[in-house]
């Protein structure tokens, strides 16, 4: 089937937009999960991402550990594996670090807590990036599949395998941690921590594990989001960076405390990114990105699903 | 100097003698060293290019110290040493001033790798006086009036007059037909940017190309379906290929084989050694990149297989890139430049680097053409050289002087 | 202002730092000492700059790149397009800084805490890409040989300390300046309790705008002048994360929202990143950041305020945040100021007229008409939820109606801010005490009294006497962060009471008192209406209000169901059955009979 050239391209973009979207939505997710039950803000999520994106790495190519599994069953096991590894590091790292500078107990003193916040995520992210540097080396490196090469054909349209699988992977675990928060005892006593953690320490709710289980959820997702990309895109320990604005965009667009908007937003991101190249010089693509990113700030700052809170 | 040393230059003198007690030292004092440095970047997104260099350069240093040193100034073994540039123009600078200010004794350097990190060092070591020479490409390096700059690769510019008319040559001579038109696919950075210009500025046109597709991205690109579809379109009779990082050139290669434009469907021509390092072959394989030409300002040629093979048993590396031959070159040069000087002396350093022209020794089988440089600090007389990865290597293939392999259009099978 | 005492101390203090560097910088001989001391005054000026606006008012910036950037390419660009040399091009930087900080502050100022921060984070990094499109990936400044003092391209590296210096010497005083001004005092009071500032007449937008120009306009002066030194622009080194990040952790480090803070961050952290990097960064790569990394949490964690703070805390005796002197001033005598006498004949104070709002698909306010006499003592009562605190953020100027007039004192007050109506004369208090809580009782008055006076000095004895009319002269210097209740709502009425206003909005000023607080505080608002000011209260409990108020007037749902004196209003019988119950209707009846 021959399109004309302009709709070809805007339907591959969309496809590509979509895809790609998949991978970030989840990366958004994790990061919603964080943002949204603590309200910090966390600068080395990017960082995660990269240590989920080197745990599958090491699964598969670097160590083949799950070779067994074939070059397309390996690398997605290998980045749902990456979860729980990141999880568990991501428990110390609450246990023994963030949580001195979070949490209920840290937000009833004036300012300090959010002070305190800030340093210790950049702190962490330049521990991860650089200690990374010294683990893995800074030969860029990537998971060997043929996924990432390989599309499926609708007409004309192509769509990379790689990104398919991960957004699949992406919509899976959506409902899983939407099922989780909706209907745990963990799930809602986290979300009961999110919006009044004064009040949750009065109904008996540790919020502090609480929050560890939210931060630990919330790295261990977007890690899992990382090992996806490890199959599409070749990365190293600085990787990080390229995506906490991405991250950040897709969480605000969809709304603060909303998962189901982190999912959306993370894939507007992706489709704004990826179609902007059809009526924007490719370099502005990112700037694009920054544009709707300010655009919702100013014209609907709760997002698309969030709420405004703020009672005078 | 002939005139005097103009007001600047004495104060700057003044201020070299003040702030690091040594300006010109007596020729004939016994020196036991001749002390090298090296600014490149060891931590950060490029400290895989830095390594590569540490361990051209090193290899070198041993080789010629073993040798015996430099011996017009008694067997004076060459010392190297290095500063991490960082990831940033700032942490290069301070190296570089951290490391004149250490070590006074310093008679040459090279280095940034990066161009933004060259030139911000440069800026340095021509104040100190320093010669330095370096790989990066940009015009603007040695586009300032700098004295004390060298630059061992051809500039972009000159690389894109010399790589189309070869590429053309080579496509007419393997399928009859000379290619009408042309796409180009570059990230920002500067050495693309300095490529491309002269080619859209009437380059092309001489050459009777028309350009159908051109497109320019930020690097890191996130995804390379848009940039290949609009390729896939515009079906070009050949791409130019001016990525300067490997990531980028993973997602537009593997793309361009998802897309069915690969295996020489649509012929690649490329420029930078980015294309040719081992890590691209791990992460997409050697099949994928088989045929794939691109030029570069230095590759191991004929003649340097013993230096290689020495490199890979030495490092583990599977073969020497250019990062590695230059930085070996580049100690050989220093070193004739000191035999020259027959003192360790920045300023007679100078004037001897100025005054190379080598045509044979280890400087001659570390870069192609012979080594001289005009008053900008650049070298002239330089062909172009092209790799091609057959089997699963880069080897050089054009010039045929220099050819290890030779090289063929990648026609469609 | 602050008492010149203190004032002084921080002069001599400035100039004793500068004088310091000044020596250190004579005395080092290596070229690369200078450039790290000229690093660290830089980013100083830079974490300065920040601090005028992000430490003082709260309102965090993540992108202070985009100032330091704008300056720096107006530099370089002006030296390569139109030989322009730095003396000028930094100036300009500094003004385009500061148009970028307008700019950049109109639209998202909109918007508060993390949302801000977050916006920030957009706009160096979309600038980055759009340098990085105009082909300006890298630019070097041109050697200009033959001029080159014109050109700030000394040979001598100490000539550019003396630069950084002069402009970290104009950060430190313009620092001083805003804590000790007004202008100090306004941001302070936006970062502790924004809206309460705004309700006590501190035009909370003005002062950010104010705030973030000026930031603007020093980060753009020293990235103009990091330009000149690095001699190499790129977009990444300019615009880049790490660049909006370093003035913050400096801050932070060193002592968020004081004068030295930045200087100390900078002193301590920058020469401690580089000297890593010097010494390890060959050696491991990596090891640098790693341990950078671990110092920075470390110390973040011992002193989650600033190492500023932390050395305060500990070697002096704690005083309040805020600009208050040492001595206290006479309270003006009452009937200097007083207001107008109460009118025999009551005119109209404060009419509104069919005020309708909406929240989504709930009516909040379903056509008002209400009508408070100047000098009567008004209440409002209803069930919680029917209005009563919307009620009043229409009047004072937080929400809009969607329908209907409201007209004070015979004029519109349609479409006017918070502390525009605060300036009319409308004072208030809240449901939830918005106290400034690190500023003393007296601060905490000062800053409502800044709308009627001209200067501190009056200003303070306008608070004095506020506080005099509470009862509340004797806590005057107690930190609010430790008051008891009683004490936080009878120092909220002084803060709306300093400047003298003639309507007062008391929103649930009784709840939750026990019963001698009770009869203190109905003394107190006795009192004040007595003195002719005109009280609007809210409250729910039906007790005190019969006993403290002329009219009445009891809202529903949205809706006046009944208004009047008190007598007649507790027997009315709608009012009954929406609120008070059988149960008062009984026990009214037995009463009257």
């Amino acid at each position: 089937m021959e399109l004309p050239p302009f709709l070809a391209e805007f339907l591959q973009a969309l496809a590509a937009g979509v895809t790609v979207g998949g991978a970030y939505a989840l990366m958004c997710i994790g990061l919603g999960i964080i943002f949204g039950s603590m309200r910090v803000i966390n600068f080395a999520q990017g960082d995660f991402l990269m240590l989920g994106m080197y745990v599958a790495f090491y699964l598969t190519t670097g160590y083949g550990i799950l070779s067994f599994l074939g070059p397309y069953g390996g690398p997605i096991v290998a980045a749902f594996l990456a979860g729980p590894v990141v999880f568990a590091a991501g428990w110390l790292v609450h246990r023994f670090i963030v949580s001195r500078v979070t949490g209920a107990g840290v937000a009833a003193s004036e300012g300090a807590g959010a002070y305190g916040q800030i340093i210790v995520t950049l702190g962490l992210s330049l521990i991860l990036q650089n200690g990374g540097l010294i683990l893995f080396g800074s030969t860029p490196t990537a998971i060997r599949t043929p996924l990432s090469r390989s599309s499926w054909e609708i007409g004309p349209i192509l769509l990379n395998q790689a990104r398919v699988v991960s957004f699949l992977v992406a919509v899976a675990l959506v409902v899983a941690v939407y099922l989780f928060l909706a209907r745990t005892r963990a799930g809602k006593s986290l979300r009961a921590a999110a919006d009044n953690s004064t009040a949750a320490i009065y109904m008996g709710i540790d919020v502090d594990r609480a929050h560890r289980i939210a931060w630990s959820l919330g790295v261990g997702i977007t890690a899992v989001a990382g090992g996806l990309l490890a199959g599409s895109q070749s990365f190293q320990p600085y990787v990080g960076f390229d995506f906490v604005i991405v991250m950040y965009a897709g969480v605000v667009l969809g709304g603060l405390g909303s998962i189901l908007g982190a999912f959306w937003g993370g894939l507007l991101i992706g489709v704004v990114q990826q179609m902007s190249t059809l009526v924007l010089p490719y370099q502005l693509q990112n700037t694009a990105i920054f544009v709707v990113f300010l655009l919702i700030i100013f014209l609907r700052p709760q997002g698309l699903f969030g709420q405004i809170t703020e009672r005078t | 100097m002939k005139k005097g040393p103009t007001r600047r230059e004495f104060g700057s003198g003044l201020a070299l003698a003040g702030a690091m007690g040594l300006g010109f030292r007596p020729a004939l004092a016994q020196t036991k060293e001749v002390r090298v440095a090296m600014i490149a970047p060891l931590s950060g997104p490029w400290a895989r290019q830095g390594q590569l260099m540490r361990m051209g350069a090193d290899m070198a240093i041993e080789e010629i110290n073993q040798k015996g040193g430099v011996r017009a100034l008694g067997g004076a073994k060459m010392v190297l040493v290095v500063a991490d540039a960082g990831d940033s123009t700032e942490k290069a600078k301070n190296a570089a001033q951290r490391l004149l200010a250490q070590d006074p004794d310093l008679v040459g350097g090279t280095g940034a790798w990066l161009s933004s990190f060259t030139l911000a060092v440069t800026e340095v070591t021509e104040r100190a006086q320093l010669p330095m020479l370096t790989l990066s490409y940009s015009d603007l390096i040695t586009g300032r009036g700098f004295k004390y700059v060298f630059q061992t690769s051809p500039t972009a510019g000159h690389q894109a007059a010399e790589t189309l008319p070869t590429a053309l040559k080579l496509a007419e001579s393997a399928t009859g037909k000379r290619p009408k038109t042309v796409g180009i696919l570059m990230d920002n950075t500067a050495s693309p940017t300095s490529f491309a210009k002269p080619l859209r500025e009437g380059g092309l046109e001489k050459l009777g190309l028309k350009l159908v597709v051109d497109q320019v991205f930020t690097p890191p690109l996130s995804d390379a379906t848009p940039l290949i579809e609009k390729v896939r379109t515009a079906r070009p009779d050949f791409l130019l290929l001016l990525l300067s990082a490997m990531p980028d050139n993973k997602l537009v290669l593997e793309k361009l084989d998802e897309f069915k434009l690969s295996k020489g469907r649509l012929p690649l021509v490329g420029n930078g050694s980015p294309l040719g390092t081992p890590e691209l072959k791990d992460t997409i394989g050697a099949d994928l990149l088989e045929g794939l030409l691109f030029s570069v300002a230095d590759w191991p040629f004929k003649g340097d297989e013993e230096i290689v093979e020495r490199f890979k048993k030495r490092t583990g590396e599977p073969w020497m890139t250019q990062d590695g031959i230059t930085a070996y070159g580049d100690m050989w040069i220093l070193k004739e430049a000191a035999e020259r000087a027959g003192a360790a002396d920045r300023a007679k350093v100078t004037e001897a680097l100025r005054a190379l022209d080598l045509t044979s020794g280890p400087v001659a089988l570390s870069f192609p053409g012979p080594v001289r440089f005009d008053e900008n600090g650049r070298r002239v007389d330089v062909p172009m050289i092209f790799a091609q990865w057959q089997n699963g290597v880069p080897v050089t293939v054009f010039p045929p002087e220099l050819a290890l392999a030779r090289p063929y259009w990648i026609k469609e099978a | 202002m602050r008492a010149s005492v203190e004032t002084k101390r921080q002069v001599w203090a400035i100039l004793a730092v500068a004088l310091v560097v000044l020596g250190v910088s004579l005395g080092m001989q290596s070229a690369y000492y200078q450039l790290v001391l000229t690093q660290v005054l830089l980013w100083a000026v830079l974490s300065l700059a920040w601090n005028i606006l992000s430490g003082y008012s709260g309102y965090f910036s993540f992108g202070h790149a985009v100032f330091w950037g704008l300056g720096a390419y107006t530099v370089a660009l002006g030296m390569i397009y139109l030989d322009l040399p730095p003396w000028l091009g930094i100036p300009l930087g500094g003004v385009i800084g500061g148009i970028a900080g307008a700019v950049i502050g109109y639209p998202t100022f909109r918007l508060r805490g993390h949302y801000f921060a977050l916006a920030m984070l957009a706009y160096p990094l979309a600038t980055l890409y759009v340098f990085q499109w105009l082909g300006y990936q890298e630019i070097s400044l041109p050697m200009k040989r033959q001029a080159p003092v014109l050109y700030m391209q000394f040979a001598d590296p100490r000539a550019y300390v003396v630069l950084a210096l002069g402009l970290l010497v104009i950060a430190l005083a313009i620092s001083l300046r805003v804590e000790n001004s007004r202008f100090g005092m306004a941001l302070l009071a936006i970062k502790q309790n924004e809206p309460a500032a705004e309700a006590a007449g501190i035009d909370t937008w003005r002062w950010k705008m104010r705030a973030i120009m000026l930031s603007g306009a020093l980060a753009g002066m020293a990235g103009g002048l990091y330009a000149v030194v690095l001699l190499v622009v790129t977009p990444e080194s300019v615009f880049g994360m790490l660049v909006s990040a370093q003035p913050l952790i400096l801050a932070l480090f060193g002592g968020v929202g004081s004068l030295w803070g930045p200087v100390i961050g900078a002193a301590v952290l920058v020469p401690l990143a580089e000297g890593l990097n010097g010494e390890l960064g060959d050696v491991l790569p990596g090891i640098q950041g790693v341990v950078y990394g671990v110092a920075i949490i470390a110390i973040i964690l011992c002193a989650p305020e600033g190492v500023y703070w932390r050395l305060r805390d500990r070697f002096t005796k704690p005083r309040p945040a805020g600009i208050a002197s040492a001595e206290p001033a006479p309270s003006m005598p009452l009937s200097a100021t007083a207001p107008a006498a109460r009118l025999e004949e009551s005119g109209e104070l404060l009419v509104l007229r069919d005020i309708r709002i909406s929240f989504g698909g709930l009516r909040a306010l379903d056509g008002i008409d209400l009508i408070v006499r100047e000098g009567s003592l008004h209440g409002i009562i209803g069930p919680n939820g029917a209005g009563k605190t919307t009620l009043f953020n229409v009047v004072n100027g937080f929400l809009t109606p969607d329908k209907g007039r409201i007209s004070f004192g015979g004029a519109s007050l349609a479409g006017l801010r918070p502390n525009q109506v605060c300036r009319r004369g409308i004072g208030r208090t809240f449901q939830v005490v918005r106290a400034f809580p690190r500023m003393s009782v007296l601060e905490n008055v000062i800053v409502g009294a800044f709308v009627g006076a001209r200067d501190h000095v009056t200003a303070e004895r306008m608070a004095r006497t506020a506080l005099d009319r509470v009862g509340l002269a004797d806590r005057a210097a107690a930190i609010a962060g430790g008051l008891t209740t009683r004490e936080l709502r009878l120092m909220e009425l002084a803060r709306a009471l300093a400047p003298l206003p003639r309507l007062l909005l008391l929103d649930e000023t009784l709840a939750g008192l026990g019963h001698e607080d009770l009869a203190g505080i109905l003394g107190v608002i006795r009192q004040v209406r007595e003195e002719g000011v005109t009280v609007l209260i809210i409250e729910h409990t039906m007790q005190a209000m019969v006993q403290l108020v002329d009219e009445f007037s009891v809202l529903d749902h949205g809706r006046l169901i009944a208004g009047g004196r008190p007598e007649d209003v507790v027997r009315d019988r709608r009012v009954i059955e929406a609120y008070l119950g059988r149960r008062w209707m009984d026990r009214v009846a037995e009463t009257a009979a």
